[in-house]
């Protein structure tokens, strides 16, 4: 299969202090890839060292193109777009305007008929266009960050935590939708968790990373079929 | 491998007694043997070193900024002509409530501080920096901006065997600003090193693991404004003292920002930074002032205008990048090659260890930087 | 009744200016949360630019414009040469920076224009003849200048919420100065926006020092202290990060200092009272605004405190 992301020897850090050690890690495209880890593991790290935006070492290649050294600005002209972890919106800007910021690499007259196409797939946005998202629940900001993040039309998502704080019956939905938009638009998606039920449901593979660095990775049924992982991470 | 050296330690000790010797005996030999002229532009500089002392205390270990500490300076001055010259105090008394005024007034204006950070402080500062003059101008009329301690107001006492000659009178000053300097310096030095002390930089560096570990922020942060402020009060005595006229131009935010461009240039968080910068600053000023005028190579209107000021505003900025900590610190890390005292350890923990770590770390600095 | 009114139009004059000048302020603060000491500065070594291009013969309109885009250039460079860098060591090493700007660019337009210490003459863009004027009711009059005064700025401030919220750029502006990191995941060059927002800062502090010195018909190294103090109140009085804030923060700073400076000396029972007191009145607001309510009238509260 084609690889769409491809990592090799992973380093990346704060200051002096590096938290991934360098480690491998492929996305199919097409895939639905999972990290799973405790907190603290450098998940986060991860996703924020793949868009660009913190320094790096090593290689990250996007769709054969080495992006170890581009801006974040211009990895989401190339295709990625992160949900960073709570969520980001711009909790000054309307609903709308945060549909037309994801948009921002993109010209014209498309970005109108784009985001009447997610207010389909997320009604709920719909009816809060003019509202200020700060003032949206936990639920709706979670899947206005996903919206606006799908709005520059990217090839791979990254979403880091998305049921972060979330009720149960809404994270439901919120992979639903995810699962939605892998099977039913193709899009590849890396998605962070801590609370892996779920997200390894959808999962074609999934990794798992304690203190920065890859210790299991697989497919979704081995890694679900693998002891040690399961009590730790699944937790059962 | 630079060669270590304990703090307070022989060494160490004969290092700073040395230091101390060669100042003094610098002091008095510029006394015995300088011109007025000099004299009384060593007492400028001293002036102006006295108030960026103020300043480093506030800004560079207690992390607040001030763009109003002329105000202070203009608070004591005035004091000091109005009460020698309309109800007869002794000058000496005068300078005890002025400084006792800008302690208060510095209280208060430390007040806003426990609730402002950053941007909010220094616009609070910068505002009552250009409400000084305004006020001065309403409240004071002729009479009382002509009224410094000039002439008879304050003269050589006796037993100094000086008199009021202009000659006497300008070491009398000067010896003034000296010790007014000294005992500044040694103030915000005992401060520094004290557990106070560290208690002003861990609220500098960072106020929630300071209150964490016990350091009581309001009075910290009030009570640094109130000394600073004062310490700033006896550089405008000194002006008081010196100058034959005072007027609401005396002190305005232009002297607050010279004050701080002295002491980024000396270099903030440095125990001797203010009192080099301050001296360096006034001296460039000077020599430029009298000088760039006769340098043909300049077109004339250049050469008359404020070179120094255009000069000293670059260079603090080039320093932002080349000298963070200024000539002094510059310097320190010269020494630092050769040199290095190991601070001593603690005798009590007040701090958590990254913290004493942080802290000692800063002293050593320091302690190589004074001698 | 018509005092009243005419203090108010006189105010409004000044105080668009200082909202002007806020503007500035805010556009600065909102990108990085610096506050730039240098404002007036800029603005006044702009205006001294202004003065020199119309002196060589260009029309006071073209000189003013082509300095303005001089300023936008100067404060793209600022930003990029000077605050970056500085911003990347720390916030304070920004303040230093800007501070020694204040001293450096007052004292270069002291070196570089003739006179400039004593005031230099400066041209108005508006008629202002001393029968140059509307009657209003109640024996008012607006002055021509102050009507074009208040005029210019509405109208460019109106381009500039025009541009904040219409544009793709304004969008950009505004997805930086909520929150710069989801701003870059977006697509946004957050280094271009910054270096944009202090050209712009630079361009509008410009036009208000070339109004202040027509209306002062002069101008000189002090013109801007007073003014950019002013404007810094208008700023915190609006909240440092809202830009319509700075609008109606100005607009009414400058009106009250018209009413207490003019209104009649009885209504405050001392003449300590009176025409300078504006400096004083800024300082009270700023003071008030500061301990009451630090984000200001329309700030978010985001705005730091401890
Ligand atoms: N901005 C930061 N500065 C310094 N250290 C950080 C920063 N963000 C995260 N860390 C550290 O990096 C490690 C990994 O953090 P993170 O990637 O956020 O973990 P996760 O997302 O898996 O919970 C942690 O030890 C954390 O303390
Ligand atoms: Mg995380």
């Amino acid at each position: 299969m084609n690889a769409l992301l491809e990592v090799r020897s992973l380093r990346a850090g704060y200051g002096a202090v590096q938290v991934l050690h360098g480690f491998d890690m492929r996305v199919n495209e097409g895939e639905v890839a999972v990290i799973l880890g405790a907190n603290g593991a450098g998940k986060t790290t991860t996703m924020r060292a793949i868009s660009g935006m913190i320094q790096r070492k090593g290689s990250i290649v996007f769709d054969g193109e080495p992006i170890t050294r581009t801006p974040p600005h211009e990895i989401v002209r190339m295709g990625i777009a992160q949900v960073p972890q709570g969520r980001g919106t711009f909790t000054d800007l309307s609903v709308a305007d945060n549909l037309r910021a994801g948009a921002y690499v993109h010209k014209g007259i498309h970005i109108e008929s784009d985001m009447r196409e997610w207010y389909d797939v997320f009604p709920r946005l719909s009816e809060r266009r003019e509202q200020k998202a700060g003032s949206l629940s936990g639920g709706e900001q979670q899947m206005l960050a996903i919206a606006r993040a799908l709005m520059s039309k990217p090839r791979l998502l990254l979403c880091d935590e998305p049921s972060l704080g979330l009720a149960p019956i809404i994270t439901q939905e919120l992979f639903a939708i995810l699962q939605r938009l892998n099977t039913e638009n193709g899009l590849t998606i890396l998605v962070v968790e801590q609370n892996a039920n779920l997200a390894v449901k959808i999962a074609h593979s999934v990794f798992v990373l304690e203190t920065g660095s890859i210790v299991a990775s697989g497919t979704a049924d081995e890694i679900a079929n693998d002891d040690a992982v399961r009590k730790a991470y699944l937790g059962y | 491998m630079p060669t270590a050296i304990k703090e307070s330690s022989p060494p160490h000790w004969l290092a700073r007694i040395l230091a101390v010797a060669v100042l003094a005996a610098l002091a008095l030999y510029i006394a015995s043997s300088a011109k007025p002229s000099t004299l009384g532009n060593i007492t400028e500089a001293c002036t102006l070193a006295v108030a960026a002392v103020a300043l480093n205390l506030l800004l560079g270990f207690n992390g607040q900024i001030s763009i109003g500490h002329s105000t202070f300076a203009g608070l004591a001055a005035f004091t000091a002509g109005y009460s020698v010259n309309f109800w007869r105090w002794n000058p000496y008394v005068s300078l005890a409530v002025g400084l006792v005024l800008c302690f208060v007034l510095g209280l208060a204006l430390g007040l806003p501080a426990l609730r402002l950070k950053g941007p909010y402080l220094a616009l609070v500062t910068l505002a009552v920096a250009f409400v000084w003059p305004t006020i001065a101008a309403k409240f004071l009329d002729k009479k009382v901006k002509a009224s410094t301690l000039k002439g008879t107001k304050l003269q050589p006492p006796t037993w100094t065997g000086l008199t009021n000659s202009r000659p006497d009178r300008a070491v009398f000053l000067y010896w003034l600003a000296v010790v007014i300097l000294v005992l500044a310096y040694v103030i915000v030095r005992n401060l520094r090193k004290s557990r106070i002390g560290r208690a002003l930089v861990a609220v500098r560096d960072n106020e929630t693991a300071a209150a964490v570990m016990g350091v009581n922020l309001k009075f910290t942060k009030t009570v640094t404004f109130g000394i600073s402020a004062a310490i700033a009060g006896a550089s405008g005595w000194l002006t008081a003292a010196r100058l034959d006229r005072l007027d609401e131009n005396s002190f305005t935010i232009l002297n607050s920002i010279k004050y701080l461009l002295a002491l980024f240039l000396g270099g903030a968080a440095t125990l001797a930074g203010p009192i080099v910068g301050a001296f360096v600053y006034y001296f460039v000023d000077d020599y430029l002032k009298t000088h760039a005028p006769t340098w043909h190579w300049l077109p004339g209107p250049i050469s008359k205008g404020p070179v120094a000021s255009f000069l000293l505003g670059t260079i603090v900025i080039i320093f932002v990048f080349i000298a963070p900590f200024g000539l002094v610190g510059f310097i320190k890390d010269q020494v630092r090659r050769v040199f290095v005292v190991t601070p001593r350890p603690l005798k009590q923990a007040v701090a958590s260890p990254e913290l004493i770590e942080h802290t000692s770390d800063a002293t050593a600095a320091e302690s190589s930087a004074q001698d | 009744m018509g005092q009243l009114l005419q203090y108010i139009l006189n105010g409004l004059a000044k105080g668009s200016i200082y909202s002007l000048i806020a503007l500035g302020l805010v556009v600065i603060y909102r990108g990085t949360g610096h506050l730039n000491f240098a404002q007036g500065e800029m603005a006044l070594f702009a205006t001294f630019g202004a003065w020199w291009i119309h002196d060589h013969g260009v029309p006071l309109l073209f000189a003013i414009t082509l300095a303005a885009a001089l300023a936008f250039v100067g404060g793209g460079v600022i930003e990029f040469g000077l605050i970056r860098p500085a911003g990347k060591k720390s916030p304070f090493a920004v303040v230093v920076v800007t501070i020694g700007l204040f001293q450096a660019l007052n004292s270069l337009s002291g070196l570089l224009f003739q006179g400039a210490g004593t005031g230099l003459p400066f041209g108005t863009l508006f008629p202002n003849k001393p029968n140059d004027f509307f009657r209003l009711p109640g024996d008012a009059i607006w002055r021509y200048e102050n009507v074009g005064v208040l005029a210019s700025v509405l109208a460019i401030t109106g381009i500039l919420f025009a541009l904040f919220q219409k544009t793709k750029v304004g969008l950009a502006m505004r997805m930086v100065a909520n929150n710069p990191d989801s701003a870059k995941l977006s697509g946004v060059s957050t280094t271009r926006i910054l270096m944009l927002s202090w050209g712009i800062s630079a361009l509008i502090g410009a036009i208000g020092g070339a109004l202040v010195a027509g209306i002062n018909t002069n101008v000189n190294l002090a013109t801007m202290f007073g003014v950019f103090l002013l404007a810094s109140a208008a700023a915190t009085l609006g909240g440092l990060d809202s830009p319509l804030g700075a609008v109606v923060g100005g607009l009414s700073l400058g009106v009250v200092e018209s009413l207490v400076s003019n209104y009649p000396k009885d209504w405050w029972a001392s003449s300590y009272v009176g025409a300078d007191t504006s400096v004083a009145v800024a300082f009270l607001i700023i003071l008030v605004v500061l301990l009451v309510r630090p984000a200001g009238l329309f700030g978010s509260s985001r705005v730091e405190r401890v």
